[in-house]
């Protein structure tokens, strides 16, 4: 697997060009899918993608460029959560064009590159044999079972409602 | 990567993600692609007029089948299908470094349904935080790994779900041609074709079968992998109508909880746990070492 290590390279201004082009090709492609699964109006979620891709780049900026070993992942979820925090200013602007973004329109699209970007892997997938495979499953069946089956039994003892 | 305590010997394991992307993303103006980009957008078109279609087994039981799932299988069937010439090796590498730049935006998305409910979030605490240590199960398949003929790889496979911050930890422990890193590697990569597929067709099954709480089915989905995330959320969403935003909630906060916490509990329980459990248990149950035979196949 030596793909997965590489060597390094900073940040200039035209990667940060070749991000934001990238996500205008993802948006479109997203608000497109959108409107033609849940028919939210192209220019509300246009907007609401504006409001994700900016995130986004702020988040990917501040991995890069801040001396904190923290993954984008992280400052993006903290960005987004400040913004949409009840009784930020900003929550109110930021939910009404968000919400015309479905997840599942989003989720469409990435799935589509990632099927894209797997086909790579084929070849060392198939040398891997199949008793790799069974473990692989097992694993993933496991990671999800063992999460679910504890979240319920945590919720039933705190006496949540199912809702 | 997050938080991966540097242990200096093996320092540049920690920025898998971003190390990636610069690569692709700076060196090949990515954006350029139209045969890429433009396959998407063909494939999302064809997702979405299709739509869901849903199968009824019994009366009550469903099976969902989502545009997702239409994308990921129709965008492997593309590279791998000989006649379609357009998409190669160099279109996979550019969606791959695209992908980790668009998992932001779905994070992002995550992100605000959280803060958007962030009172429920924090009512929720304990399920929440609980539920990580629930993927501890993976080492539950440790002797069923034993007696398939795994002998110190296993220790790798099943110590947790095999993402990139887990492959990061084993080979940051074991060293890179350690057979735990082989061990760790195999799953990172049949994960990688297969996990995102599996994972939906197991979260439908489950709903239908499975009585559990609609949170913790959104919680569960958390599994510490941006595209199994999105998989898994997509039927549980479908599942349970009205749900959504608590739904997009909880999934994406857990999600985010087995990213940042979710690599202190195998760094500090999973891994050392595995170890303890193999060291037991191998000469118990161990069959004779197969990776010989594996690597004749290669």
């Amino acid at each position: 697997m030596p793909d997965l290590i590489d060597g390094t390279e900073n940040v200039s201004v035209h990667g940060i060009l070749n991000w934001i082009l990238l996500l205008i090709i993802f948006s479109i492609i997203t608000v497109i899918g959108n409107y033609l699964g849940y028919k939210h109006p192209m220019t509300d979620s246009l907007i609401g993608m504006a409001i994700l891709s900016l995130i986004t780049l702020a988040g990917v900026w501040m991995e890069r460029e801040l001396p904190l070993n923290v993954s984008s992942i992280l400052y993006i979820s903290v960005i987004g959560i400040i913004l949409a925090f009840p009784g930020m200013p900003t929550s109110e602007f930021v939910l009404k064009y968000v919400s015309q973004v479905e997840l599942l329109s989003i989720v469409t699209v990435f799935l589509a590159y990632v099927g894209i970007g797997m086909g790579k892997s084929w070849d060392e997938f198939k040398a891997l044999g199949w008793r790799a495979i069974v473990i692989t499953i097992l694993v993933i069946a496991a990671t999800y079972y063992g999460a679910a089956i504890v979240a319920h039994i945590v919720l039933v003892l705190t006496g949540v409602p199912a809702a | 990567m997050i938080f991966i305590p540097d242990r200096g010997d093996d320092g540049q394991v920690e920025h898998i993600y971003r190390e990636k992307t610069d690569r692709r993303i700076l060196k090949k103006n990515p954006w350029r692609d139209i045969r890429l980009h433009g396959t998407v957008l063909v494939l999302v078109i064809i997702a979405e007029l299709i739509g869901t279609i849903t199968i009824p087994i019994t009366k009550d039981v469903a099976i969902t089948i989502m545009p997702l799932i239409y994308t990921i299988i129709l965008g492997l069937a593309f590279y791998l299908i000989k006649p379609i010439k357009w998409i190669h090796r160099r279109q996979a590498r550019i969606a791959e470094g695209a992908m980790m730049l668009f998992i932001g935006v779905l994070i992002a998305k995550l992100a605000i349904s959280s803060g958007q409910s962030i009172g429920l979030i924090f009512e929720m605490g304990p399920a929440l935080i609980l539920q990580e240590l629930g993927h501890l199960a993976t080492i539950l398949v440790l002797p069923i790994a034993l007696l398939l003929g795994f002998k110190k790889e296993a220790i790798g496979m099943t110590n947790s779900i095999g993402r990139e911050p887990n492959v990061a930890v084993v080979v940051d422990k074991y060293g890179f041609n350690s057979p735990e890193s082989r061990g760790v590697f195999a799953i990172f990569i049949i994960g990688t074709v297969i996990g995102t597929i599996f994972i939906s067709f197991l979260v439908t099954f489950s709903l239908s079968f499975l009585p559990l709480h609609p949170y913790a089915f959104a919680m569960a989905s958390g599994v510490g992998s941006a595209s199994m995330n999105a998989a898994a959320i997509g039927p549980t969403l479908a599942a349970f109508p009205g749900l959504e935003t608590q739904i997009e909630a909880f999934a994406g906060f857990s999600n985010l909880l087995s990213f940042c916490v979710g690599i202190y509990i195998v760094i500090f329980i999973a891994l050392p746990l595995t170890e303890k459990i193999y060291n037991w248990l191998e000469p118990k149950i161990g069959k004779e070492a197969i990776v010989k035979a594996q690597e004749e196949e290669e």
